[in-house]
């Protein structure tokens, strides 16, 4: 693997609304659900927007996998995950991509205006439009790693892991938080490991050799 | 060396395709260069395996080898703690030049730093100009006759490397951008804007490499071909990648990868090699396979274009006029001018959001007031809007500098609003705009004064375009202004724009553009004189106008001239414009009249029309129904209904919510009179509702708390993040039915259980209902709470429970 390298920030990452995603989210369901093409107009609009007030930024950082057991992973740098099902996950990877992204918080303010409107509605689609956009934010960083990494012989692992799942604490949030100096792209965390703003995620995932 | 080398290419060009060399990091992998390592490196310790290479690729076919250098920059190099950049270019290009010796091309290739360029990155501009320079000082002493900007994803990244190129050395350069499985590139740019931003800023030869296989490129360069004015680029893979035995392959056969050659050649593309996978077998069949055949060596008519980083708006006589939103401009906006003292571009990106959500082609950018960095303020104005809206951008300043910043950073090309006949500045704008290839508006004035007529405007138009021309400039890159003047001082003046418009339309054959509320400039019912002006400039030719977008009788009367003037073909964007809702919602509605007022208060609530549900409830009362039965013989059943259908999904959560708010709203115009007349039928409960401490999500709380208002319940919110001590202490306070919990997260929803104990142990009796995405109905149950999946089991649980409960003491 190369020397080290620092964390990647991304200011802008742009990607197509995920349409699809976003109404499936809300729970439209092609073969039941029953939609007039208005009603569909609305929603749309509502996504439009949405999509309007998201400012997509994630980090990224790839990390050798210095050490492991059925229950711990640990990095280069010393992170320590503790998780039997990551380390099953990460088996046969000895590098992984540490992850995160964050749809700023001028949208979380529309949703609360919004409510506070009793426009709950349009609150709702926004919420599930920017739920889902951070998460296609981090497709997209996975599919600017995968080029880099072709030219390596490497690839990714197909899914991802986040804290908060399964056996992988959420408390793990505070290192990967610390790891991407999310505070950098204006994101904070709480006690709780809640990051702020609402709409930010992390992930994690391996990087082997093909 | 360099004149030689472009003319030799040229002299290729006339007779024949260029071949280009195939993949070299396999190659280097199959003569033994470990994982893990840097090739640059790798290649100066092992100079004899790189020649190899080369040689392979020359005795294959190839025209034009890259030399081992893609990642020789110096980011990239210091991943592996060297620093030598100009050293490493200039050996490895001597290795390659060596290889070709006189027979052969050498192109120096530049590949990407791996960071993005803002405004999209970290890395500034400047930065990453400087980066690329540095390497091609190193290639150029290298020997190499020309550059090869490849892999490109990001295309302020491609400008910047290609501004490098022409700024370090004047050598042919090519430029190449890799494309996603959608036809974008990772940071959304489409093959026509990429094609259009980097031939305009003067590459010689644009196109695609790796991204995809040969029929896949087809196709990206098949959307570049139509709009093309320099000879096209591809450098397909052997296939898509295939997984084998644990090991990425690339399985196309050289056959059948040369088979698509004469495809590429049909489009355009003038330069052809191989990517990732492809090895000199595959060049030597693709050599083979262009024998005899001629690159299509003309060019298409050239056509106007801008470009944004995302896509790019062509220019032609016969389409619909093109809207250039005016709203980004200080002048009487004071909220706008404090802004841009201050340096910030929050209220530049809502007016370029809103005017693109209007209907705006371009956005026209400008930035002077009094107090303001005119110059460094374009930038940031520039970068925002990129980073946030879509439309191409024009760029709106009198002054060079501004322009200059405005030019060298945008990541499209640009419109630059606008270029006289003074003397003063003519030579200067042109020279920016031929530098950055930007279109530029053509304003007829000189030293003078306003010239009155359209003969002088002609005569100034005439003569700007001659200074133009010297310096490579053409019609498609010109859009003229007919200069409109205010009618209420000169009557005549509106008539002699129309007749400049329509001279420079069909006989000067140039677009054309007006500023058009200019005309109507100290007058009441403005925008019915710049409805009107548009109209008749659009049927003497215009092709764009700077307006308004938000006037929706203009863009009304604007979409109407399209059809009256042939450009809306069959009407379909004006009848789209005016449908929204008419054909579907006509055909609901047909019945409606006819329905019972029941049913179409039912229907009101179903389909979410808070709008007309107050009326709705006023014919019903005034009909005599007494609200209670309205209540619970109307409401009540249709949102139960509603309720079902959202489980059944029949309907999803915006039909529910629209549904619950509209009942929402329903049960508020009826609760005066419900509550004169409710003296005996109490509430059915009062419930304490809260997300738990230290969370703070409350939308999914926010739905259980309207549903349940719906049916009746005196609901009280505490809000999110709210300590168990301060939910017990309301819940006794209020004498609560029902608690009701919310979270989020795995360690949020501890709070919930620690809620819970708390209030036992205080000897709180009443039941408690918890929800959320982590939260289970097992999990529930182990703290000995009521679980709710959503807002409608909520409404059914606590039903449920309110029969068999006792309140909060």
């Amino acid at each position: 693997m190369s020397m080290a390298e620092p964390i990647k920030f991304f200011e802008t990452i742009t990607i197509e609304t995920p349409r699809e995603s976003i109404y499936r989210r809300l729970g439209y369901r092609k073969s039941t659900t029953v939609l007039s093409s208005e009603e569909k107009r609305t929603v749309d609009r509502v996504i439009d927007h949405a999509r309007s007030l998201v400012r997509l930024k994630g980090a990224a950082l790839r990390a050798a996998i210095e050490d492991r057991d059925e229950k711990t992973v640990v990095l280069a740098g010393g992170a320590r995950f503790r998780s039997s099902r990551l380390a099953v996950f990460l088996e046969g990877c000895d590098e992984c991509l540490v992850m995160g992204a964050t749809g700023g918080g001028t949208v979380m303010e529309a949703i609360a205006s919004d409510t506070a409107r009793d426009n709950l509605t349009e609150a709702v689609i926004v919420d599930a439009a920017a739920s889902e956009m951070v998460d296609a934010s981090l497709d997209w960083i996975t599919r600017y790693y995968a080029g880099l990494l072709r030219r390596e012989r490497k690839g990714l692992l197909k899914r991802r892991y986040s804290a908060g799942y399964g056996d992988f604490a959420l408390e793990h949030q505070h290192m990967i938080y610390e790891m991407l100096d999310l505070a950098r792209l204006d994101v904070t965390i709480n006690e709780q490991a809640l990051l702020i703003p609402e709409k930010s995620v992390t992930a994690i995932t391996g990087i082997r050799t093909l | 060396m360099t004149l030689k080398a472009n003319h030799r290419i040229h002299a290729i060009l006339k007779d024949r395709c260029i071949v280009l060399d195939g993949a070299t990091g396999t190659e280097l992998q199959k003569r033994g260069m470990p994982p893990g390592v840097c090739p640059e490196v790798w290649c100066l310790d092992n100079p004899d395996v790189i020649r190899d290479i080369h040689e392979g690729y020359l005795k294959a076919g190839a025209d034009i080898i890259y030399t081992c250098t893609f990642g020789a920059n110096r980011f990239k190099l210091a991943q592996y703690n060297r620093s030598d950049v100009y050293g490493m270019n200039r050996d490895l290009a001597r290795i390659a030049r060596r290889a070709a010796g006189r027979k052969g091309l050498v192109a120096g290739d530049i590949g990407s730093t791996g960071r993005f360029v803002e405004p999209f990155g970290d890395l500034a501009f400047e930065e990453a100009v400087a980066v690329f320079t540095e390497q091609i000082r190193g290639l150029v002493d290298g020997g190499v006759d020309l550059l090869v900007i490849e892999t490109m994803i990001d295309i302020q990244e491609a400008r910047a490397a290609l501004l490098a190129a022409r700024e370090a050395a004047d050598l042919f350069t090519l430029v190449t951008m890799t494309f996603e499985e959608g036809g974008r590139t990772l940071t959304g740019t489409d093959p026509a804007a990429a094609l259009v931003t980097l031939q305009s800023l003067g590459a010689d030869a644009v196109g695609c490499n790796c991204s995809s296989g040969p029929a896949e490129m087809v196709r990206l360069i098949g959307a570049m071909s139509p709009v093309r004015a320099v000879p096209l680029v591809a450098k397909p893979n052997a296939g898509m990648p295939q997984m084998r035995d644990g090991e990425t392959v690339f399985s196309m056969t050289p056959r059948d990868f040369a088979s698509h050659a004469r495809s590429f050649l049909a489009l355009g593309v003038a330069f052809l090699g191989g990517c990732c996978g492809t090895t000199p077998e595959h060049i030597r069949e693709l050599k083979d396979s262009l024998q005899g055949l001629r690159p299509e060596g003309r060019l298409p008519h050239r056509v106007s274009a801008l470009s944004s980083c995302r896509k790019a708006l062509f220019i032609e006589q016969g389409n619909p006029l093109l809207i250039v939103g005016e709203g980004i401009n200080p002048t009487g906006r004071p909220a706008l001018q404090e802004e841009l003292r201050r340096g910030r571009t929050t209220i530049i990106e809502r007016l370029g959001r809103d005017q693109e959500d209007q209907g705006a082609d371009l956005l026209d950018v400008n930035v002077g007031a009094p107090g303001v960095d005119e110059p460094a303020m374009m930038v940031s104005a520039l970068k925002a809007l990129s980073a946030t809206a879509t439309l191409p951008l024009v760029i709106d300043s009198p002054d060079p500098a501004v322009i200059e910043a405005g030019l060298r950073i945008y990541p499209g090309r640009a419109l630059i609003n606008s270029i006289s006949g003074e003397s003063s500045q003519l030579e200067v704008m042109l020279s920016l705009a031929a530098r950055y290839g930007a279109m530029f508006i053509l304003l007829p004035l000189a030293e003078g004064g306003v010239p009155g007529n359209a003969g002088e405007r002609k005569d100034i138009i005439r003569s700007v375009y001659r200074e133009a021309r010297r310096r490579g400039f053409t019609k498609a890159d010109i859009v003229i202004d007919g200069l409109v003047m205010t009618v209420s001082t000169d009557a005549a003046a509106p008539l002699e724009t129309l007749a400049t418009v329509e001279w420079a339309t069909r006989s000067f054959k140039c677009p054309t553009i007006l500023g058009l509320t200019n005309v109507s400039h100290g007058l009441p019912a403005r925008k019915w004189l710049n409805a009107a002006f548009l109209a008749m400039a659009q049927s003497r030719g215009l092709t764009m106008a700077i307006a308004n977008p938000a006037q929706e009788e203009l863009m009304h009367v604007k979409a109407g001239g399209d059809v009256l003037t042939g450009r809306d073909r069959d009407g379909a964007a004006f009848c789209g414009r005016f449908a929204e809702g008419t054909t579907e919602k006509r055909r609901d509605r047909s019945g409606e009249n006819r329905l019972p007022l029941e049913e179409k208060i039912a229907r009101a609530v179903r389909e979410g029309s808070r709008e007309s549900i107050e009326a709705l409830l006023k014919a019903a009362l005034d009909n005599g129904i007494h609200p209670e039965d309205i209540l619970s013989g109307m409401l009540i059943p249709t949102i139960s209904d509603v309720g079902i259908g959202y489980e059944r999904k029949e309907l999803f959560l915006p039909q529910l919510v629209a549904a619950a708010e509209t009942m929402q709203r329903g049960v508020a115009y009826l609760e005066p009179l419900l509550k004169k007349d409710r003296k005996k039928s109490a509430a059915p409960g009062t419930i304490v509702m809260a997300t738990v401490e230290g969370d703070i999500h409350d939308i999914g709380k926010n739905i259980v708390i309207l549903m349940l208002k719906n049916q009746g319940y005196t609901i009280i919110d505490l809000g999110k993040d709210v300590p168990a001590e301060r939910i017990i202490g309301e819940a006794r306070r209020v004498r609560a039915d029902l608690i009701g919990l919310s979270a989020l997260m795995t360690t949020t929803m501890v709070s919930m259980e620690k809620t819970i104990l708390k209030a036992r142990s205080e000897g709180l009796t009443c039941p408690i209902m918890v929800g959320g995405a982590v939260v289970t109905s097992s999990w529930a149950s182990s703290i000995g709470a009521h679980y709710a999946r959503d807002g409608v089991d909520a409404v059914r649980r606590a039903d449920t429970l309110l029969r068999t409960t006792s309140k909060a003491k």
